[in-house]
């Protein structure tokens, strides 16, 4: 019924269970089958019983959450039913599904704000108001933009300039001139630069604005003002994201109040702060999908790719080596990206935990109940003693993970690469990232 | 003591005896006294505890000898004294080359007496339990208390379903279900003080022979009864509260004794004949559970835990519209499962509707119970849903898909399909048994058995692990005993003399023996099964927790017979594609007989080959018999395998806690022991010593100086008394030993180990191969599957090629499992004790955990031919691909680090786990210190793999 490995979302009100959209899939599920889903969850809460989610052993998945008691997600994957080779999917992990949910819910609000979302007066107006809404949670299911990981991991990508310095500068420059403490320049997707108080919003906000501004900038208009509510900050309140493409790739936001206009600041400010760092700009282009500057040496045969994530600066940083000659069929560089999101899913859920950031806004019990139900971290508490550093050794790669006070790297290698030289490579690759950038 | 040429002798007297005994078995007309218990359907479940006073006895004379040291350690564990004391006298006896005869003589005597006592109360022994098994064991336990002078309380354990039929029928409950007899005050004569009020008081007039009342001693004529559990009681008002009583369980009774209370003890002693210094030791609850008893209070205690299992119906009948008519079964009707029965709507409408949707089964839904996260398991056939509901701080959910494989399995081999299983009305007490001990075992194991060192396991993700590994665990014997363990087995399978051969009665036989398997204390030491047979034998035995219960010396006699459904074998028969008309015509039959420390378990099948079962056939007293001769003689050879038992960890291990420098001189200073230096060689060293002598144990800083390293930072204040110290480790070590070569082969190091290597006695031929292969170019290429002693060779020389190279010993701990022959090893519970610590068995529970899920990374990778064969189902997707190899590393700190002013230390290790293929399926999972420079981490895989790269 389901395609193959498609994935559904579903969203109800919560108490009346009245559809109010669904995305994903070109094919619908059938308005039984959205009723049984919400059916079972509500049966099941009236129980005392609150279900959170059911799995095939095909790979199928299916993930309930309510929100803030007022909106039931269902996400729904298909497992893959053509028998034999069976091939799972990072749609099919619990924790994908999970972040998805969350990340949908965090983009209704950003779009139409909180009180919209629970106090539902009309809601054949609320269908029509979250069509706008659409374009992002498209953009969330689709997830095939390579180089983008904080959906899954909520933590900002980041991609570290040639000369960060100077990009700050400017960075805080502008935002002061549009009298705000919040502004960002995102290259290629990714956060090359922001202000301290950017980086104080909540990670999902971050990861949120950063997928916005990607949307915006796909759109192909040179700047504009796009009405937000912080899910987090401001869930009530809506801010101004002002948007201008400085280069095609490289656009700078600020989030403000009422003023300047859009054109105002388009006119003036934009010309004035960043007209003389075109040069800088294009070396930060040219960095590209690999995030790292030149200066940063990694042991490039050993090296397929690599997440870096900061674990207090809630950062992160990804690339894939474009696929080299040498080594026999290494996979190819979107598998890469699969793999790596799949090694990070595996380790994060088995040994290192996932610690997310105090989320505000959310009832905490609620936020708590709910980490505890995810299966994984229950497997996480169980160990008696700390874990570090895992690998694994699989047909296609080899995978590293290791985790220290600050940082986490997940790491694939070729086949080549020895197991007992993993370790070795892992940790000069880790020092050699965080060393020369201060990531 | 035992090498080859007096092991020879032995044998060959053996195979005279073993004649001799089965004669005597075999004609000797008793009747055994397991055969009142065969219930209707043939089945039987007969276990009986020894006879322990006289074991007390002994254990108290070794003791008193001195010449056990180590038991002082366990003193406030009295059972564990018992055993290792009798353990001892075991080898004892058996090294003194006493005549078997005089055991087997013990036994037959044992059997008369218990002939003799039904034979004298004249009393129907279906009714009444055979006098050696619990009633025994429970009236010993009955404890007096003097609250005043004239009161007092005897408690005693009551069945109600066991009534005892009164000849003349008269009595009421207080005669059938207590024993008391009490004459009514109108048929008596006059003059005896009675009160008056509405009822007379309970005067003890008699006492009916071998009931409860009796069985204590402590109850004597002229008592009057006041009290059953605190409710004042009286002529009137008795037979009311009697019947009040449910199930068995134990009352206590408040008696007036017309004696003086000072004379109390002595009429104690005058009624009970054996002196009773203390009490045995309490029935373990997991007896208690087998023999059905006190369910209720063990059910309770996991009242606030929510688990559910349920047997339901997929297809509705519209037209009887009948409460819960989808519920076929369900278990536990308590509140700890009325939530989710509540929900079962849900898990019938998601296995409906998730076949639409997403094209598969639902295999698992994770809920949330108020505070309580619990995973779902579901299995799926015909038009039926098995569910099971468990907590998930007990089975994560990565592992929750194995233990219903497991549940499923044995259900079936137990009763042919679930439906068989689950839908006769007469199964149900004996799925609630069933369910019982699952949800037990599951959710606190701790209180199922008596806490004592060398036990089985009982931490959760060990019993998870390790039970839910496809295999069963295999002690290798030293290749003598095991010929001769093998020979005695191969000889009662063939089957072919006495009244098993067909020849004697000139007819069929009735039972064909498809092949056995032989546990010593839980491990399986010999084993003529095919695996899936012996898989399911196994889950079976694990279920029935029979394989920790034999590692209790307290297994009087364990008899089990039941018809199986092995599963490959009913399989194959589906897919012959033989029409099933009827019953099919070959049935199998399981039998199980243990005695003492030694089980063995017997597959038969009766079929056109044999004559053909009808009916529910009970078990055959001449393939009993049978059984217990081959125990019998096997019994001889225990002194070998106890001595394999104790004899040091084949591959060395290491303690965790040696490698925790200020935390293990800390360990020191806290038992006042001041010593010396933090090397972990140096403890390593100690610790096994320490191995064969427990005494040593607070003293681990001992024996080390001999290798010591110089380690400035300690070693200067206590220089000075390292010597004497030394000495007197060594000496203890030596007093201490269980046996005269655990203490040198212990003691390995890296000079001594190539002295120790001659010494190798217990490791069987182990000295004997080890020179010439050392030469071999690959040395450690495992042709066959019979080769696990060389497998701990080469492990054995992978230590010590560490040793040499100048590495510590840093293995902690290892599992290896041998896919094809269902095996596995690891080290024995002997080793993991001796090597105690206290970080150690947090390691140990930390290692089984990761395992886990390095397990369950694997099978997720592999083909669904998996591991609990076809019961298994397909894994999910694994979007890694195929993992071959998976390795964590941990970190540990010592619990409770009081000092501020430093750091607390750490010791990193890692638990790795690897999968092969070829070139014969083994998994292989190690833990080992984190110091190992990577090189030899990936030789030691090799080596122990036998993988030539």
């Amino acid at each position: 019924m389901l395609q193959d490995g498609s994935t559904q979302i579903l969203c109800l009100t919560a108490n009346s269970g009245v559809p109010l959209f669904t995305r994903g899939a070109s094919k619908q599920l059938p308005f039984s089958v959205i009723g049984s889903l919400n059916g079972v969850h509500m049966f099941g809460d009236g129980q005392g019983v609150v279900l959170s989610s059911s799995q095939t052993d095909c790979g199928g998945r299916v993930v309930w959450r309510v929100f803030h008691d007022s909106v039931m997600l269902i996400a729904v994957n298909g497992g893959h039913r053509s028998g034999g080779a069976v091939k799972g999917h990072v749609k099919g992990e619990e924790l994908f599904l999970e972040r998805l949910l969350e990340n949908v819910w965090n983009c209704m609000v950003l779009v139409l704000g909180r009180d919209e979302l629970t106090n539902t007066r009309n809601v054949e107006r609320l269908k029509k108001d979250l069509r706008s809404c659409f374009g992002l949670i498209d953009q969330l299911l689709e997830d095939g933009r390579q180089g983008i990981m904080g959906n899954l991991t909520h933590c900002a990508d980041c991609l570290l300039p040639p000369n960060p310095a100077l990009v700050q500068e400017a960075v805080n420059g502008f935002t002061q001139s549009v009298d705000s403490e919040f502004g960002c320049l995102v290259v290629h997707g990714c956060i090359a630069a922001a202000t301290e108080k950017w980086w104080r919003l909540a990670p999902q906000e971050v990861v949120l604005l950063s997928a916005l501004t990607r949307m915006l900038s796909a759109s192909g208009s040179a700047s504009c003002d796009y009405p937000v509510f912080l899910p987090q900050g401001s869930p009530t309140v809506a801010h101004r994201l002002l948007r201008f493409q400085l280069l095609p790739g490289a656009d700078v936001c600020v989030l403000c109040g009422p003023a300047p206009s859009l054109h105002k600041a388009q006119s003036d400010l934009v010309r004035q702060f960043w007209s003389p760092l075109a040069e800088t700009l294009r070396d930060c282009l040219a960095v590209g999908e690999r995030c790292l500057p030149g200066t940063v040496a990694l042991r490039v045969p050993d090296v397929l790719a690599l997440l870096v994530v900061n674990r207090e600066a809630r950062r992160s940083v990804s690339c894939v080596r474009a696929s080299a000659d040498d080594s026999p069929a290494p996979p190819s560089t979107p598998r890469c990206w699969e793999l790596l999101r799949l090694f990070y899913i595996f380790a994060a859920t088995r040994y290192f935990g996932q610690e997310e950031a105090p989320v505000s806004g959310a009832a905490p019990s609620e936020e708590k109940a709910h980490s505890r139900s995810s299966s994984s971290g229950d497997f996480v508490a169980g160990f008696s003693h700390q874990p570090l550093q895992c690998y694994l050794v699989t047909e296609e790669c080899k995978c590293y993970g290791l985790q220290t006070q600050q940082h986490q790297l997940f790491l694939l290698t070729p086949l080549s690469v020895p197991t007992f030289a993993l370790r070795n490579v892992a940790t000069q690759t880790l020092s050699a990232v965080t060393a020369d950038t201060g990531f | 003591m035992f090498n080859i040429a007096i092991e020879s002798g032995p044998f060959s007297k053996n195979l005279e005896d073993f004649d001799s005994i089965r004669s005597v078995l075999l004609y000797s007309d008793l009747e055994p006294e397991w055969l009142d218990n065969v219930q209707k359907n043939g089945e039987l479940f007969y276990l009986e505890l020894s006879e322990d006073e006289e074991d007390v006895a002994l254990a108290r004379a070794h003791a008193s000898d001195g010449m056990s040291t180590n038991h002082v350690r366990f003193s406030d564990k009295e059972a564990e004294v018992i055993t290792e004391a009798d353990r001892k006298q075991c080898t004892d006896l058996w090294a003194k080359g006493e005549p078997k005869l005089k055991k087997l003589a013990r036994l037959l005597r044992r059997k008369c007496q218990s002939q003799r006592r039904g034979g004298k109360t004249g009393l129907k022994e279906g009714s009444s339990l055979p006098a050696s098994i619990l009633k025994n064991q429970a009236g010993q336990r009955q404890g007096v208390t003097v609250q005043q002078q004239q009161v007092k309380e005897v408690c005693v354990y009551v069945n109600p379903k066991r009534l005892t039929p009164l000849p003349n029928g008269g009595g009421g409950l207080l005669a059938s279900l207590l024993g008391l007899v009490h004459r009514p005050f109108h048929s008596r004569g006059p003059g005896n003080p009675v009160a008056g009020g509405q009822g007379e008081t309970l005067t003890v007039h008699g006492l009916v022979p071998n009931s409860p009342a009796v069985r204590g001693g402590q109850i004597l004529i002229g008592d009057v009864l006041v009290a059953v559990d605190d409710v004042d009681v009286t002529t009137e008002s008795i037979e009311r509260v009697l019947s009040c009583i449910p199930g068995p369980t134990q009352v206590r009774l408040t008696l007036m004794t017309s004696a003086p209370a000072e004379g109390l003890t002595g009429l104690v002693g005058g009624a009970d004949p054996q002196p009773r210094p203390k009490a045995s030791p309490p029935v373990s609850q997991l007896v208690r559970l087998l023999w059905g008893e006190d369910t209720a209070e063990l059910q309770m205690s996991i009242g606030h835990m929510p688990h559910v299992a349920m047997y339901l119906s997929l297809k509705l009948d519209s037209e009887t519209q009948q409460e819960e008519q989808e519920i076929l079964y369900q278990y536990p009707v308590s509140d700890a499962s009325s939530q989710l029965k509540g929900v079962r709507g849900v898990f019938l409408t998601l296995c409906d509707m998730l076949e639409n949707v997403t094209g598969g089964h639902i295999v698992s839904s994770s809920l949330l119970l108020g505070r309580h996260l619990v995973h779902v398991g579901y299995w799926k056939e015909g038009s039926k849903l098995l569910v099971l509901g468990l907590p998930a701080e007990r089975v994560p959910l990565l592992y929750l898909q194995t233990v219903l494989g497991g549940v499923v399995r044995t259900l079936q081999v137990m009763y042919g399909s679930l439906d068989s299983a689950f839908c006769l009305v007469d199964h149900t007490s004996r799925l609630d048994h069933f369910f019982c001990l699952f949800f037990q075992q599951l959710i606190q194991p701790s209180r199922l058995t008596d806490p004592s060192p060398g036990r089985l396991s009982t931490d959760t993700s060990d019993s998870l692990f390790l039970e839910g590994l496809p295999a069963v665990r295999w002690l290798s014997l030293p290749p003598e005993i095991k010929m001769e363990v093998d020979t005695v087995l191969s000889d009662f399978e063939s089957s072919d003399f006495g009244e098993l051969s067909e020849d004697f009665f000139g007819m069929r036989r009735l039972y064909m023996i498809l092949g056995s398997c032989l546990f010593y204390k839980g491990y399986l030491i010999a084993n003529h099964l095919p695996r899936e047979d012996l898989l399911d034998l196994c889950l079976y035995c694990q279920h029935y927790c029979l394989l920790p219960l034999a590692s209790e010396q307290r297994v009087g006699q364990l008899l089990v017979w039941r018809e199986v459904f092995p599963l490959h074998r009913s399989q194959q028969r589906a897919s012959c594609g033989v029409a099933y008309c009827g019953p099919p015509r070959t049935r199998h039959f399981l039998l199980i007989v243990g005695l003492r420390h030694l089980m063995q378990c017997v597959l038969m099948e009766a079929s056109e080959a044999a004559s053909p079962a009808l009916g529910s056939p009970g078990p055959d007293c001449i393939y009993v018999d049978q059984v217990k001769a081959t125990l019998l003689q096997l019994e001889e050879l225990e002194g070998g395998m106890e001595e394999r038992l104790n004899a040091p960890a084949a591959p060395c291990l290491s303690c965790a806690d040696w490698f925790l420098p200020a935390a293990s001189a800390r360990h020191r200073l806290d038992h006042g022991v001041a010593t010396s230096s933090s090397s972990p060689v140096l403890s390593k060293l100690a610790g096994a010593m320490k191995g064969s002598s427990s005494v040593g144990a607070r003293g681990r800083g001992l024996f080390g100086d001999k290798t010591r390293r110089p380690s400035p930072k300690r070693g200067l204040s206590d220089s000075g008394s390292d010597g004497p110290q030394q000495d007197h480790g060594e000496g203890s070590g030596a007093v201490a030993g269980v046996s005269p070569h655990s203490t040198p082969d212990s003691a390995r190091r890296p000079g001594a180990h190539r002295d120790s290597l001659g010494s190798l006695g217990s490791d069987g031929s182990g000295s004997l191969f080890k020179v010439p292969r050392m030469k071999n170019p690959n040395p450690f290429y495992m042709g066959t599957l019979r080769k696990l002693l060389t497998e701990r060779e080469s492990e054995d020389m992978f230590s010590s090629i560490k040793l040499t190279s100048g590495v510590e010993n840093t293995l902690f701990h290892y599992v290896l499992m041998e896919t094809v022959q269902g095996i596995f090893i690891a080290p024995t519970h002997c080793e993991v004790a001796q090597l105690s610590g206290s970080i150690h068995p947090q390691l140990i529970r930390n290692f089984h955990h990761c395992c886990l899920s390095i397990r369950a990374a694997f099978q997720q990778s592999l083909p669904p031919r998996g591991p609990r064969g076809a019961a298994e189902r397909t894994r999910g997707p694994w979007g890694l691909g195929p993992v071959k190899e998976h390795g964590v590393l941990f970190q540990c700190k010592p619990q409770n680090w009081t000092d501020q002013k430093k750091p607390a230390p750490t010791m990193t290790y890692w638990v790795i786990g690897r999968m092969l293929l070829e070139p014969i399926p083994q998994e292989f999972y190690v833990c080992f210190h984190d110091s190992v420079p990577e090189v030899p981490v990936e030789l030691a895989f090799r080596l122990s793999f036998g993988l030539a790269l």
